[in-house]
């Protein structure tokens, strides 16, 4: 009989990065968004959400390296890198593969902003909702234990939490003042405002 | 005494800083952060620069003039 370490370790890490993204992404919109106002300081937010960023990151790092090691679905080193060569379900994989490069493109991107500029920077870090469908999509159809309902809820509770706080950011995006002397910022230079 | 510097390319408009420092910073039409003062006495400015999310709040400790 295989041992089925690497195959389990696969799939609980594949759920983990999900959950600890999901958590980088409200982090990041309760940054944004500022829900509880000044009952959450900022900085603490900012280094919640870098965290969970890079704790996500390192369980992608983790799901990618236990699915090469486990012979239960051939994974070559090659098929994490280029979407679509993992012989189990290309498409869905492929999703994950793209999710996973990307979301380490906007997570460097924070070391490259004076580089790149903060413009840049804001514009590519919208593609994080990008990554957050593209991780669903990816653990719904290539993921073991979708069928299961405690992984359905799972999901389902991650993109309810990531829609509920969007729409929060977008319902109050323009009632937030931005001096202390009340003049709001128009809109249109807010446009891109992360 | 600290100096302080925004770098300007890199602020976001987030406004944390003009909450926590309402005397050294604010936000400008534009959106982004400027320095009303460029030194202050004030140690809210390092909880300022510590909650600036682009990190783009330098706070230097200077000798009090």
């Amino acid at each position: 009989m295989k041992d089925p370490t690497f195959w389990i370790l696969a799939r609980a890490s594949g759920l983990t990065a999900y959950a600890l993204m999901t958590g980088a992404v409200l982090a990041g919109l309760v940054l944004k968004s500022r829900p509880f106002g000044r009952a959450l300081k900022a900085a603490s937010v900012t280094d919640v959400h870098r965290f969970l960023s890079l704790l996500a990151l390192g369980a992608v790092a983790v799901h990618g390296t236990a699915l090469v090691l486990d012979s239960t679905v051939k994974i070559a080193p090659s098929a994490l890198l280029v979407p679509g060569l993992a012989p189990y379900r290309p498409i869905w994989t492929g999703f994950g593969v793209v999710s996973a490069e990307l979301a380490a493109l906007i997570f460097l991107s924070f070391s490259l902003r004076r580089k790149i500029g903060a413009k840049a920077w804001r514009k590519l870090h919208w593609a994080t909702y990008a990554v957050f469908a593209a991780a669903t999509v990816h653990g719904l159809r290539a993921g073991t234990d979708s069928a299961h309902l405690w992984a359905f809820a799972l999901y389902l509770a991650a993109v309810g939490s990531v829609v509920f706080a969007t729409a929060w950011r977008a319902l109050t995006r323009t009632q937030r003042p931005t001096t202390q002397g009340g003049t709001r910022v128009p809109d249109r230079d807010r446009s891109l405002a992360l | 005494m600290y100096q302080i510097a925004i770098d300007r390319s890199l602020c976001s408009g987030f406004g944390s800083c003009a909450e926590l420092a309402p005397d050294v910073f604010e936000v400008d039409d534009g959106g982004l952060a400027t320095v009303r003062v460029g030194r202050s006495d004030d140690p809210a400015v390092l909880e300022a620069a510590a909650a600036c999310p682009m990190a783009a709040i330098q706070v230097i400790e200077v000798e009090a003039a």
